[in-house]
């Protein structure tokens, strides 16, 4: 126990004799732990951005719409001619459903927000109805979701997003008080809890939602709309949808053999598109990870040849009083291990002060899990490239090392 | 049983194109509690003796014998078990030999007391008992007073008395010192004998190399070494008395 100690003494000492050397030795593992431990906290923050908007559309949500959530660029021209989702739809398909629950038209149009001196530019400006508060399973930090009467009759009243709050109302309570849409009063009655955002990536927190019918009121006029579905309680997602398929051919008077001139979306195409981001960006992370650990191992492991050969007298002296082939071994495999492990806690800490900074443009939270599993993947760098040239030094005869010059 | 046999032992270095024979087939017996000197001309092959008794260079051919077991023997395999290991090696040097060298072999940028710590760090004593050994160890070389030097602050007999320090410190039973006085004045020459002799009437087993005939008195035995061979090996007055 004791000898092992002195080892790593020893180790220390020789590391602290040449620290430039160590340090410039130490960069390929900085940057392959900086970049573990980026790419991981760049996952767990998009993972939870995404769970959290996903929350917000509602888990078994179905969206009829004129376009596909996700398609090719060309296949755009052929959708395009097909027939508006009409307002009317939702209403009709509540009547004949009997696995539905709620169904919405709803539909958006961009405008300034503006309340006194303070004003947001192009917001996503929501038109739907009261179903929504029950269809998308929303969470309001304060007040409430607009009525049916209000529906109804178009009302100018307004649920407003985190970041509308926070940017019109910096120190008021905005319930109650009036803002203004293409120059039309509305009055604030709910906002909705923050749900947090990762480069833009669809957030209620920038959302005005009024009803469907003072939207048109305002803009004028009547557009294709997207309706929201709920299916009850007890009916799987598939039910739903195949029921809705029916009727939705039925409305638009579809011959069997014809195509559906419609879309039903489903947060299931939202998973499968964010899948294939979190992997793209795992394997660019892992590649830059990998290739910067091999780079700082074959780093450690020249550093660790010129280390052993320049304590090549050193080590016959030791070997000559009575120092075991292990002990020898452990010594220099801990030279490695310690520089590798400085390397990696100095990525760790960079990737802390970074973490600290992108905190301000999105979620970005370092995990402990994956602070242990960076040191760990030093602590195996350390190893791996330690062991030739410390078995080497373990191996030497102790009178041809003394003599060595 | 002797305590050490050497049987036509023969070490030849390879540098380059040309064999150098260094030891040319020995034969040497020494029992225990044997006092011997090692005397001969430059280059004949005394530290390359040294170093294979010392467990420290292997021969090229011939066999070793030290306490019964087979340190060399070209007729027994490596991995045979009749053998000492690398590790029974370790703690042959660690624990049965103090090991004087004739170039002193300190570490730089430790402090002699820590020197002569280093065969107690390998033998697993603790760090208390330790610094205390190594105290008393410097001590019986008058070198207390200076073992917080490091070895590039130190005369050239100071190192080599500290080298004495760290071969004493692990109380080896056999002690090999290639030329312990070499560097010493005649006081210290005589302080350091004084110390050797008195280890040898403790029941420890002494070999050492020297050119002086006065020193090579102190023992018992004096064994002459020309150009890799044994010239003569007879006994000293001493020996005989
Ligand atoms: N590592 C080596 N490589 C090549 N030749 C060597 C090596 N070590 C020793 N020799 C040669 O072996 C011979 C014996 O050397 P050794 O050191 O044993 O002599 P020595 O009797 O101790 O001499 P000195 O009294 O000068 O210390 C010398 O000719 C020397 O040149
Ligand atoms: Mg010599």
């Amino acid at each position: 126990m004791g000898q092992l100690f002195e080892s790593v003494i020893m180790a220390m000492k020789a590391i602290l004799q040449n620290k430039t050397r160590a340090f410039l030795t130490m960069l390929g593992i900085i940057i392959g732990i900086l970049s573990v431990s980026l790419m991981g906290t760049a996952i767990s923050g998009i993972d939870e951005v995404f769970e959290n908007s996903i929350q917000g559309m509602g888990q078994d949500v179905l969206y009829i719409q004129k376009y596909p959530w996700f398609m090719m660029n060309d296949e755009w021209w052929e959708y395009r001619n097909r027939p508006d989702i009409e307002e009317e739809y939702a209403e009709q398909i509540l009547e004949r459903a009997s696995t539905i629950a709620f169904a919405t038209p709803s539909s958006g149009r961009r405008s300034d927000v503006k309340y006194g001196k303070n004003a947001v530019e192009r917001v996503e400006i929501n038109g739907t109805t009261w179903q929504e508060a029950y269809i998308s399973a929303l969470k309001l930090e304060s007040g409430r979701f607009f009525s049916e009467p209000e529906s109804r009759y178009g009302t100018r009243v307004a649920v407003i997003g985190y970041d509308i709050k926070t940017n019109l109302f910096p120190d008021e309570d905005p319930l109650g008080k009036e803002i203004i849409i293409q120059g039309n009063k509305f009055r604030i009655i709910g906002v909705i809890a923050q749900q947090g955002k990762f480069l833009g990536l669809m957030s209620m927190d920038n959302i005005v939602t009024i009803p469907l019918k003072s939207l048109q009121n305002i803009f004028g006029g009547r557009w294709g709309v997207s309706v929201s579905v709920k299916p009850k309680e007890g009916v799987t997602v598939e039910q739903a949808k195949e029921e809705l398929m029916f009727i939705m051919r039925g409305l638009r008077g579809l011959k069997p053999r014809e195509e559906n001139d419609f879309s039903i979306n489903q947060q299931e195409a939202f998973r499968e598109q964010f899948a294939s981001i979190r992997m793209a960006i795992s394997a660019v992370g892992l590649g830059i990870t990998v290739l910067s650990l091999i780079v700082g191992g074959i780093g450690i492991m020249n550093i660790m040849f010129v280390s052993v050969r320049e304590r090549t007298k050193e080590i016959g002296i030791r070997k000559a009083l009575g120092a075991k082939k292990n002990i020898i071994l452990f010594q220099f495999l801990s030279e490695a291990v310690i520089i590798s492990l400085i390397g990696g806690t100095i990525g760790i800490l960079i990737t802390v002060g970074l973490v600290g900074l992108l905190q301000k443009f999105f979620v970005a939270r370092l995990s402990i899990d994956l602070i242990i599993i960076s040191l760990s993947v030093s602590v195996i760098t350390g190893v791996l490239s330690g062991i030739v040239p410390a078995n080497m030094a373990a191996r030497l005869n102790p009178i041809e090392a003394i003599r060595y010059e | 049983m002797a305590l050490l046999e050497l049987k036509q032992v023969t070490k030849v270095y390879q540098v380059g194109a040309v064999a150098v024979h260094a030891l040319r087939g020995i034969d040497l017996m020494v029992e225990k509690n044997e006092y011997v000197s090692v005397m001969g001309p430059s280059g004949s092959g005394k530290s390359t003796l040294m170093n294979v008794i010392g467990c420290l260079d292997t021969p090229t051919s011939g066999t070793y014998i030290l306490d019964g077991k087979t340190v060399h023997d070209d007729r027994i395999e490596q991995s045979s078990n009749g053998k000492l290991s690398d590790d029974e090696l370790a703690f042959v040097r660690n624990q049965k030999i103090g090991f004087v060298f004739q170039t002193f072999n300190l570490l730089p940028r430790i402090t002699a007391l820590h020197n002569v710590e280093l065969p107690l760090i390998y033998a697993g004593i603790h760090k208390k008992d330790r610094i205390e050994m190594a105290k008393e160890a410097l001590r019986k070389v008058n070198l207390e007073d200076r073992m917080h030097h490091q070895p590039n602050e130190l005369s050239g007999g100071q190192r080599q008395r500290v080298a004495i320090a760290r071969a004493l410190v692990n109380n080896p039973s056999i002690i090999l010192a290639d030329e312990p006085t070499g560097n010493l004045d005649s006081k210290t020459s005589r302080e350091i004998m004084q110390l050797m002799d008195h280890l040898h009437d403790e029941g420890n087993t002494i070999i050492l190399v020297t050119h002086e005939t006065d020193i090579a008195k102190h023992a018992h035995r004096v064994v002459h070494f020309l150009d890799g061979l044994i010239a003569s090996d007879e006994l000293t007055p001493k020996g005989k008395g």
